[in-house]
């Protein structure tokens, strides 16, 4: 038997095709019907120009794209050996403005995406937790506005601000504002405690071992639960293979195939449309049936997003998680959640690090305009995973513009060898409502897959 | 309250969502206030009582059709619920009263209408056949903006829920709220006053001068009704790229055009020869207090 379901309620639509036997889902699909075209509109913009478009590609991640284009832009300058120079201050603002929106992010999937599905399961009454109306999706979304304050201390508002720039940010903030964005953290610290964990941040990040499961309480206690009641911890399995192409002050890059960090090689990444349908219609045969591209990374598919970021960073408590749950529903959402605690209380320190007497902004000395034929790359870790950009100019324009987005990586189409990352999480669920919830955990955001 | 709230249904046709995301960034108790005021019974990343297909085929009227995204007939590119964003959008259209759109993409088709291979991209106005129009209770409200700020959607909402009808400019947007311009309320006004240019990355100068500040010619109310409650881009350092007007984006959107060390385009309303001479006598004066940094 094959079903065809819409999933809604993710960002964006997404329609899963799901082949059952036994009861059990025997083959899955999903298809991304939607296609903006945003590496064919910047083709032929000016360089900087792309600062304005890519941060519109998604609107829940724009300052990931804003600072990977910016970063590749900058890469550009490398490759002609054109020496750019960044302050500390800049770098810091730009990676303190990237994880506010990563914050706001996750608090906003866990309580908008992931609790009322979970919570369905279970009972039709959502309680505190019910869409619009119930007390805990009210605060968590004041709590998530309060916290995208602090970005717009530095950014002049959220969403869709560009105040990265080549040569640093634009902005130039004074200690009264960085006061006011610790106040604005504060909030998220207050609604992690109260609220999504029920133990205090600094017990929290002491976490190490599956008995500390039992110390949870509030939010994450309620969702643990109802995990294991309705065997979210076994459902959602993929191929257990992780990668994280960035660095930051909290992430490490690397990739884990059966337990090994290796150093990550970038030109190893190939991009595939196999599957994907063209814009030249007579391309369009019939194997092919999403707008999504397929990446792997020599030859493999590969998760990422927070719960490749936490094990490749060692971060214990979720490794100890994974190590008895792999990489199931419950591990892939705790990961998430977890990752929430680490990045207020890293944020916290970025702040406390900036010297307000660094310049915030040096320009480069020759115009982006002005340069015949040069290539940037750059790698950045989004809320959903690592993202990937890849510009060409000639003769001071965009010639080709490459996005590769951490739900590319995760939501693809299989290929010939294997099954993607979602498709193979997927098989295996007993009903549609867990299949939907298996999708969900990576985090569904149409509009990035197919941009 | 025995009066029964007016519904609203929320749908995203071609989009970035991030009219979603800056709805969800308002201020938490106006939307407490508006979620009281309204019955808020459909968006499609948010609500979970019904479907999108529930709405269309429910007999009930709309009161507020909320739509965020460009519209195309073209199934190709784009089919959600599986049609067209352009058959939905009709269907939807004949059951509402007003007809809101929400962001630069559904005013007019924004930045989604770059994409150039699909070309019937276009925002509400153009999409919309005429005899359905007709059907509405007033002519289609452009609130444009890439995002639109939230609260230029509750003042909207609750406007029309009071007076119902509004005051709407040339473009179809509401006077009232994109009556003045964007550089209206910026703090460095002073600087645009004296003409000190600005540079990026500082708290001081003005941004019309080198890193293409449309403020001047662009209708919104981004400095009056401040960003997240506390800020808007220019009073950051970042130069306004004009995303409230019909003709957003545009090109080499960080810098200004000039002639001979002119800006090309002077403020609205303003005839160039004036702004030239103003901006020559204005530069005499060499204001310390300007020229200094506002702190060390
Ligand atoms: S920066 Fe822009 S908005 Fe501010 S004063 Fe100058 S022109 Fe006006």
């Amino acid at each position: 038997m094959k079903t065809v379901d819409l999933v809604e309620r993710i960002e964006g639509e997404a329609k899963l095709i799901c082949s059952w036997k036994n009861n059990k889902v025997s083959d899955a699909r999903i298809d991304f019907l939607n296609f903006r075209g945003f590496e064919y509109i910047l083709e032929e913009k000016s360089p900087l120009d792309a600062l304005i478009y890519t941060p519109r590609i998604c609107g829940i991640c724009g300052q990931a794209h804003l600072k990977a284009t910016v970063e590749a832009l900058e890469n550009i300058y490398e490759n002609i050996n054109e020496k750019i120079e960044i302050s500390n201050k800049a770098k810091l603002l730009r990676q303190i403005g990237l994880n506010i929106e990563i914050i706001d992010s996750h608090i906003k999937w866990f309580y908008l995406f992931i609790m009322p599905d979970i919570i369905k399961l279970n009972s039709s009454d959502l309680g505190i937790y019910a869409p619009l109306k119930g007390k805990r999706w009210l605060e968590a979304c004041k709590t998530a506005s309060e916290t995208i304050k602090a970005l717009a201390i530095i950014g002049g508002q959220w969403p869709h601000t560009s105040y990265m720039n080549v040569g640093g940010v634009m902005s130039d903030p004074t200690r009264m504002d960085l006061i006011n964005m610790q106040n604005y953290l504060q909030i998220a610290i207050d609604f992690f405690e109260d609220s999504v964990s029920g133990v205090s941040l600094e017990d929290y990040l002491s976490f190490d071992s599956l008995n500390d499961l039992e110390k949870l309480d509030k939010d994450m206690k309620y969702f643990k639960d109802l995990c294991f009641k309705y065997h979210l911890n076994v459902y959602g399995k993929s191929h257990n293979r992780f990668i994280s192409l960035a660095e930051s002050n909290l992430f490490r890059s690397g990739k884990i195939k059966q337990k090994i960090v290796n150093k990550i090689d970038l030109s190893k990444i190939a991009e595939s449309n196999e599957y994907t349908f063209s814009l030249n219609e007579k391309e369009n045969i019939s194997k092919k049936h999403t707008w999504s591209k397929l990446v792997t990374y020599n030859d493999n598919f590969f998760e990422t997003g927070p719960l490749a970021r936490a094990i490749i960073s060692n971060r214990r408590f979720i490794k100890e998680l994974h190590k008895s749950f792999d990489d199931s529903v419950f591990t892939r959402v705790m990961a998430r959640v977890d990752e929430m605690a680490f990045l207020i209380n890293d944020t916290k320190s970025l702040i406390s690090q900036i010297d307000l007497l660094e310049n915030s902004f040096i320009k480069p000395k020759i115009s982006l305009n002005d340069i015949e034929k040069a290539s940037g790359l750059s790698v950045v870790e989004a809320c959903r995973g690592s993202l990937y950009h890849k510009i060409d100019i000639e003769n001071g324009k965009i010639k080709a513009y490459d996005v590769i987005t951490p739900t590319v990586w995760n939501l693809g189409p299989s290929n010939k060898k294997e099954k993607g990352i979602a498709q193979k999480a997927i098989i295996g669920s007993p009903n549609i409502e867990i299949a939907k919830i298996v999708l969900r955990s990576f985090d569904v955001c149409s509009v990035c897959t197919t941009h | 309250m025995n009066e029964k709230k007016p519904t609203v249904v929320w749908f995203s046709a071609i989009t970035c969502n991030g009219n979603t995301h800056s709805l969800l960034s308002s201020n938490s108790s106006k939307f407490e206030l508006f979620l009281k005021n309204f019955d808020f019974i459909y968006h499609g990343s948010l609500t979970i009582d019904k479907s999108l297909e529930d709405i269309i085929k429910n007999q009930e009227q709309i009161d507020f059709l909320l739509v965020e995204g460009a519209i195309s007939s073209n199934q190709k590119f784009f089919t959600t619920s599986n049609d067209s964003t352009k058959n939905i959008l009709e269907k939807l259209v004949q059951k509402s009263k007003y007809l809101i759109a929400v962001g630069s993409c559904a005013s007019f088709g924004g930045i989604h209408a770059k994409f150039t291979q699909n070309d019937d991209v276009c925002g509400l106005k153009d999409a919309i056949e005429e005899e359905n129009k007709k059907k509405l209770k007033h002519p289609i409200i452009n609130l444009s903006g890439c995002p639109v700020h939230p609260e230029w959607i509750f003042q909207t909402l609750f406007s029309l829920k009071n007076f119902k009808e509004i005051s709407l400019d040339d473009e179809g947007r509401p006077k009232e709220l994109y009556g003045t311009l964007a550089h209206h309320g910026c703090t460095r006004n002073e600087y645009f006053e004296w003409k000190i240019e600005g540079n990026f990355g500082q708290k001081e100068g003005c941004l019309f001068y080198n890193q293409g500040c449309r403020a001047p010619m662009t209708h919104s109310s981004c400095n009056k009704i401040l960003w997240n409650d506390i800020n808007s881009k220019t009073r950051a350092g970042m130069p306004c790229i004009g995303c409230t007007e019909v003709d957003f984006p545009r090109n080499n959107m960080l810098e200004t055009k000039k002639n001979m060390g002119i800006p090309l385009e002077v403020p609205l309303g303003i005839s160039k020869r004036a702004y030239l001479s103003i901006s020559g006598v204005a530069k005499t004066f060499k204001i310390d207090r300007l020229h200094k940094k506002l702190m060390e």
